[in-house]
């Protein structure tokens, strides 16, 4: 197996494709198996919901804007909880697992247990989005939930999301790899962040501006700490091992992961810049936002200067797994370098309420976290199946349809909440027409969520189709 | 950063025994943490990346604490913004310095939507702050004005208005107001002296919650200055 029948290979043909699986793969089968199905029908869910808000954008009157259950804050809380805890968490509990399973040579004995802990957290997920939507929300983005589906969430979590650290701890060398550092790093972290969180927003409302502190400082850690860090576990995952070769300037990973754990649970008061919180915790975390650029750095040089020596990008662009991971590398940087520059006060007031911060957010949770996904799939699916994706077609109509309609989501999300900053400071401009700038977005946004949708169907058709044609699992001794 | 490439040639992982794809993931594990173990030994080619990169990262940290020391408000728990008085550490309350800049920016967000950013007010409706000896007379005039606001004719550059001026004053601070101040008596070809936060406390003491003033009591008080 070289490169030579990988470069002009249509997507989706992985070369091995024997029906054999390993034995590390075969115990992982079925807990990986149950997460990613969930994942994928909770993204697909959540895809139907992102079209029918984009759909509501400006206009006032609609087929279900009489009913109750589909007026836009439900839907849109829906759409986001469904996208986080639905697609987010099950498809990083089935990615972390394979990664440090693969990495510690770890057989899965008690595979029912992480399946316990994945059925309890869909059910729990179920039930916190009905209550979404018949409106019983607790009006905290990202813990919407009412607070009785936390502790739910929480045991699931440590039944389906923590066997990577069991994997990390059992395995056979001293040898650690970067993977497995950010992997064991966001296992340990959500849990805490959740449980405080939950604790101090929820349980026992703590007083005044705190509780507020406690939730962006939840929400910047869940973003950064298992969004970030699992997609970075994956990211310097796939390209040594698709690659074949060794990353570049790797002696500084250690230097990214600790800079990346230690800011990034920081910068959540960034976020309230300008609020009654005490200024020191404000400016706080105004510089772990911009020092974040230090692992951002580091993570650039490895992987971008791995991409960018011998070919790389070509290879990568050649390979439908580095396609999107490569993909989703670039948005982490952005992600990371815009995050540090519009963190500065003089910045973020001119964006702060318009919609730059979600453009920022879906740059980390999209563009790089869901696409390297999608690349990891692409890669463990036809192993752990021994079957080979149904369709090249699928998989091209999947990267373009996700690609392009990320793309214009996030440039009308960043461009747009820009300029509707801009309009809103300057005190010449009518409201009127700071909303009318602001509407012509909406096209673009309407166009954007149909297209991934498109490319999440076609995903979700490849990715089934392959797993009913599936062999039945026969371990393979290797 | 070529020389770190060298690594890939020599140590480039091999396929792992079980004929999967790529190499085997012991093998990438063991040969990146040799990797990082073995710092570069330059060869060919002495890289001044790793140089760089360290002055870098310590550059940084040194701006995160100027940046903190500045914008702190002294890690005080009862600092809010970054216009409240500033507390050193270990000292009484930093003097103030009469602000245009910052008074550009409440003359922004609280005068504007009246008296215009251009200082030039709207004829017929609401006078001019350019040019105008009501704002460039008196000090105290001005910060009455600012305080307590008017209501009833009042008559500027030989234009007679009869406007009604909220007390935008009286919900800013003793230093936002003295900033304001400073800024239009300073701003649009006007060019009076600065105003001090001391200034306005005492001002506001004076005249305590008072009504709007009527004009025309006012120049009682503080006549117009002839040019």
């Amino acid at each position: 197996m070289t490169q030579d029948n990988r470069s002009g290979r249509p997507q989706g043909r992985p070369p091995e494709g024997d029906g054999r699986v390993s034995r590390v793969e075969a115990s992982l089968r079925g807990p990986f198996l149950l997460f990613f199905v969930s994942a994928v029908i909770w993204l697909l869910a959540a895809s139907v919901l992102g079209v029918i808000a984009a759909l509501g954008l400006g206009s006032s009157v609609g087929v279900l804007r009489d009913c109750a259950w589909f007026t836009p804050g439900r839907i849109a809380a829906a759409q986001q909880d469904l996208f986080i805890y639905g697609w987010g968490f099950n498809a990083f509990f089935a990615l972390n697992l394979w990664l440090l399973a693969q990495l510690g040579r770890f057989e899965f004995r008690n595979g029912w247990l992480a399946q316990l802990g994945g059925v309890a957290w869909n059910l729990a997920l179920t039930y916190g989005i009905a209550r979404v939507f018949a409106g019983d929300m607790t009006g905290y983005r990202l813990l919407d939930f009412p607070r009785e589906v936390g502790p739910v969430l929480a045991v699931a979590f440590l039944l389906a999301g923590f066997w990577p650290i069991v994997a990390f701890a059992r395995r056979p060398s001293g040898h650690t790899f970067a993977s497995q550092w950010f992997v064991v790093g966001a296992s340990f972290a959500f849990p805490l962040v959740y449980l405080l969180a939950q604790l101090l927003v929820l349980w026992q409302p703590a007083s005044g501006v705190v509780q507020a502190l406690a939730h962006s400082w939840f929400v910047a850690n869940l973003l950064q700490l298992w969004f970030g860090a699992s997609a970075l576990a994956a990211i310097y995952y796939f390209l040594p091992k698709v690659l074949e070769r060794t990353l570049t300037g790797y002696y500084l990973a250690p230097v990214a992961f600790w800079t990346f754990f230690l800011f990034a649970g920081w910068t959540g008061p960034a976020a309230l810049v300008g609020s009654p919180v005490p200024l020191w915790l404000q400016s706080t975390g105004v510089v772990a936002a911009a020092m974040m650029i230090i692992p951002v750095i580091i993570v650039a040089i490895n992987v971008h200067g791995t991409l960018c020596s011998q070919g790389g990008w070509a290879r990568a662009w050649n390979d439908t797994t580095l396609r999107f991971v490569s993909f989703g590398a670039v948005a982490f940087t952005l992600a990371g370098v815009l995050g540090g520059v519009f963190a500065f006060r003089s910045m973020s007031a001119l964006v702060r309420f318009t919609s730059f911060a979600t453009g920022l957010e879906q740059l980390l949770v999209y563009g790089c976290a869901s696409m390297v996904v999608f690349g990891a799939t692409y890669f463990i699916l036809p192993r752990l199946t021994g079957a080979l994706w149904p369709s090249a077609k699928l998989v091209h109509v999947h990267f373009w349809a996700t690609a392009l309609g990320f793309l214009a989501a996030v440039v009308a999300w960043l461009v747009g909440g820009w300029q509707n900053g801009q309009l809103l400071a300057n005190p010449a401009v009518a409201y009127a027409d700071v909303l009318r700038a602001e509407s012509s977005w909406f096209l673009v946004l309407k166009i954007s969520a149909v297209l991934l949708l498109v490319g999440h169907v076609a995903f979700a058709l490849n990715a089934f189709g392959m797993i009913l044609k599936a062999p039945a699992p026969a371990g393979r001794h290797d | 950063m070529n020389d770190r490439n060298r690594h890939s040639d020599s140590n480039r992982p091999r396929r792992g025994p079980s004929g999967s794809e790529g190499p085997s993931d012991g093998r990438l594990v063991e040969v990146h943490s040799q990797l990082s173990r073995d710092k570069d030994e330059p060869a060919e080619g002495f890289s001044l990346t790793p140089i760089f990169i360290v002055f870098l990262f310590c550059g940084f940290g040194f701006w995160a604490g100027v940046y903190l020391t500045n914008n702190a408000g002294g890690f005080s728990a009862s600092a809010f913004d970054l216009d409240a008085p500033k507390v050193v550490v270990g000292g009484g309350p930093v003097v103030f310095e009469p602000d245009a800049a910052k008074g550009e920016q409440l003359f922004l967000a609280n005068c504007a939507a009246c008296h215009q950013a251009t200082g030039l007010g709207v004829p017929g409706a609401f006078p001019p702050l350019a040019k105008s000896i009501w704002v460039t007379g008196s000090e105290d005039r001005l910060i009455k004005a600012i305080l307590a606001g008017f209501a009833g004719e009042i008559e500027v550059n030989g234009v007679k208005y009869n406007g009604n001026m909220p007390n935008i004053g009286a919900g800013l601070k003793d230093a936002q107001v003295a900033n304001i101040a400073t800024y239009v008596r300073q701003a649009w070809g006007n060019a009076a002296e600065p105003v001090m936060d001391t200034k306005v406390a005492e001002i506001r003491k004076a005249i305590g919650n008072r009504a709007q003033y009527n004009p025309a009591d006012l120049l009682k008080e503080h006549p117009l200055e002839t040019k």
